[in-house]
């Protein structure tokens, strides 16, 4: 079957995909209006795949293990320095005397390896999952088009990878207000801010980690579009993550490290410094969109031009 | 193979392309250039200038400093991340603020840490995020302090500029060759280069380049270069400048709530590795003699290998000192030891009629300890050195 052949055949679109099916103002608006009729399909796709993904119990069970690590971090926190006085230094120590950084803490210590296995499975799993359990092409006889279904494809990959981040921020927040005092916060540089401003950072890196997920998300669902096994492609993007760790801790190819993506998640400890170190952050994010970019042309070039045999 | 399918994967090599051409445009576009972007200069004309704006104080500026160091050392044992010791490989950035009236702060940001350093009106706070410690510093004398490294020949102040920069040069002639580069750009600002090549053929320097502001004469950047280096052995400079006054939180610091508050008077032991430090007369005087002249000078010192990787505090800092003169950073005593302790162990062992000892060579600095308790330290080739070692 030839891509040309898959892509004219706009077959109605069969309602075990989607369950609300063809709705009634659908089937006769087909002729005057096929754009709009395409781009609600667009937005109906994206809300029935981000219902599967957000009911899949693997997916919850991840969300879950990732919201324990905050809380389980904190009660470590707080029974430790209940016993002794220093000891710990740094972010640690900040964590224990203030409610916000623990925020702050679980982000750089859940984003070098935790989040992104999250954020690979299902990314990972996106196209080639699909091809593996046989239900990618139901999906392709829907009337959205092959880079249509990639981007509501790559979109619940990212809405997946921001979840991730908001709920590992949450947990640690919660956590954090629960065990330790609120008050104003300490920056890196010395300065304080009050409580307020706190979360408004707490936002904006939540907004910065979830964007480099979302590049890493690119970068799974290029690696899903090359093979039928789902497993393949999320234990490559896994893999990646860890070699890229690994490098990046080689003192001797630190000219390499700019150019790995794990390298920018940690910057957004910017938000923690007086001013704000915007220059880190807009670059990190300059390189999100570069990653995003070339796998994101990667995966549409691999995917549109795919024979679909299952 | 269709001919939809060329065309489709033209997309990500494009992309590719573009993102690549986004990586490097920066250096490519510095290097083309184009033509001189500053009128042509002669060397006394801009040093004249350059003492000229050194009078009056620096303006106000706040940028980003990157040091970078290839020294082409053995690998070093792991040393802490604001270890001085950590500066002598690999690059490392600062964050620099300076306001009118010598007001200054010098950031080092880390992972998730960050060590302040701010000057205001004789208060000056040292802040550290990992120990969660202020500390409040007092100095003795008039010690003063820049950010930047002074314009060389400060204490010409009762010469006019001119005839300070005619005396400079006269005095640097001898033994280097100094010529003025108008093309080059540091950090995105056109600036005059005065390049400092040594004529004597045993120094390891090829050339020292130091870039001035084109506008405001405010050194960027100083380079050096090791002999047949394309790259330079050292570096610092500025990667991101603004001459615009920053803002006045920066020089104002309170101690946080929950911080430990630690009290310093500098002096009698020094705050090490923050600043470039003035050449310590009478320590060096105590036993430190100087072979040579001009570029190929070797420094010999009485000292052995017990008292350079475990024996007495002072030898090891000196060693320190020795070693840290040359990159403008003091050592820190226990981390110089262990690295000092692990250079001899890969020295290689010489000998010649001058005695015996081992050599520790790098691209910009080759040091000799000889068997009869020497230390032998220049910026000379491994034949020089040995040469110096001979004289008694």
């Amino acid at each position: 079957m030839s891509t040309a052949e898959t892509e004219i055949r706009r077959a109605p679109e069969p309602a075990t995909i989607v369950e609300a099916g063809p709705s009634a103002e659908g089937r006769p608006a087909a002729a005057p209006a096929p754009v709009a009729r395409a781009r609600w399909t667009f937005w109906r796709l994206l809300g029935s795949e981000l219902g599967l993904t957000f009911r899949r119990p693997r997916n919850l069970v991840m969300l879950g293990v990732l919201a324990a690590v905050p809380v389980l971090l904190g009660v470590t926190l707080r029974l430790m320095t209940a016993d002794d006085e220093g000891g710990v230094g740094g972010i640690i120590a900040a964590a224990a005397g203030n409610s916000l950084m623990l925020t702050f803490a679980s982000l750089s210590f859940l984003v070098t390896l935790l989040m992104p296995v999250a954020v690979s499975v299902v990314a990972g799993d996106a196209v080639a999952g699909e091809a593996g359990a046989g239900t990618l092409r139901y999906l392709l006889a829907a009337p959205a088009g092959r880079t249509r279904l990639l981007a509501v494809k790559y979109l619940n990959a990212v809405v997946y990878g921001f979840a991730v981040t908001a709920v590992v921020a949450l947990a640690a927040l919660v956590t954090g207000l629960a065990l330790f005092p609120v008050g104003p916060v300490t920056l890196l540089s010395g300065t304080t801010v009050p409580v307020a401003e706190g979360l408004l950072r707490i936002l904006v890196s939540v907004g910065y980690v979830g964007a480099g997920m979302a590049a890493l998300a690119a970068v799974a669902l290029a690696f899903s579009t090359f093979t039928e096994v789902s497993i393949g492609a999320i234990a490559a993007s896994v893999v990646l993550v860890v070699v890229s760790q690994v490098l990046r801790a080689v003192p001797q190819l630190d000219g390499l490290a700019g150019y790995l993506l794990p390298t920018w998640w940690n910057d957004f400890d910017g938000v923690l410094r007086s001013p704000v170190d915007t220059a880190a952050l807009g670059e990190g994010l300059l390189v999100f969109g570069a990653y995003a970019l070339l796998f994101g042309s990667v995966a549409w070039a691999r995917f549109t031009g795919k024979d679909i045999t299952s | 193979m269709r001919r939809g399918t060329f065309v489709r994967w033209g997309v990500p090599v494009a992309a590719a392309a573009v993102i690549a051409a986004a990586v490097g445009a920066g250096p490519v576009i510095a290097a083309v250039g184009g033509p001189p972007a500053l009128p042509e200069r002669s060397a006394q004309q801009l040093l004249a200038d350059a003492l000229a704006a050194a009078e009056k104080s620096p303006p106000p500026m706040s940028g980003t400093v990157q040091q970078t160091a290839s020294l082409g050392l053995p690998a070093l044992p792991a040393a802490g991340a604001g270890s001085p010791v950590a500066l002598l490989s690999g690059s490392h950035e600062v964050k620099v603020w300076y306001g009118a009236n010598g007001k200054f702060r010098i950031a080092m940001p880390t992972q998730l840490n960050e060590t302040n350093l701010i000057v205001n009106e004789g208060q000056a706070w040292y802040w550290d995020s990992a120990a969660n410690t202020a500390t409040k510093l007092h100095w003795q004398g008039g010690a003063r302090r820049s950010p930047a490294p002074s314009a060389p020949a400060a204490t010409h102040a009762d010469l006019t500029p001119q005839a300070a920069a005619e005396k400079v040069l006269e005095q640097a002639g001898e033994h280097t060759a100094i010529r003025v580069i108008n093309t080059a750009e540091v950090a995105g600002r056109p600036v005059y280069q005065l390049v400092l090549a040594p004529k004597d053929d045993g120094s390891l320097v090829q050339e020292v380049r130091l870039a001035l502001d084109g506008e405001t004469y405010v050194p960027l950047q100083v380079q050096v270069y090791a002999k047949g280096a394309a790259e330079p052995a050292f570096q610092v400079g500025f990667t991101q400048v603004t001459f615009t006054p920053p803002a006045e939180e920066n020089f104002t610091f309170t101690p946080p709530a929950g911080a430990k508050v630690e009290e310093r008077s500098l002096g009698a032991d020094g705050e090490a590795g923050k600043e470039t430090r003035p050449g310590d007369a009478d320590r060096a005087a105590r036993g430190l003699k100087v072979v040579g002249d001009g570029w190929t000078r070797v420094a010999v010192v009485k000292a052995s290998a017990a008292d350079l990787t475990g024996g007495t505090p002072s030898d090891g800092e000196r060693q320190g000192e020795r070693q840290g003169e040359w990159r403008g950073h003091g050592g820190d005593e226990a981390d110089g030891r262990a690295v000092v302790a692990d250079l001899l162990k890969k020295a290689t062992p010489v000998s010649g009629p001058w005695g015996s000892g081992r050599l520790i060579s790098t691209k910009l600095v080759t040091a000799l300890l000889t068997d009869d308790g020497r230390l032998l330290v220049g910026a000379v080739t491994p034949e020089e050195i040995t040469e110096a070692a001979g004289v008694r």
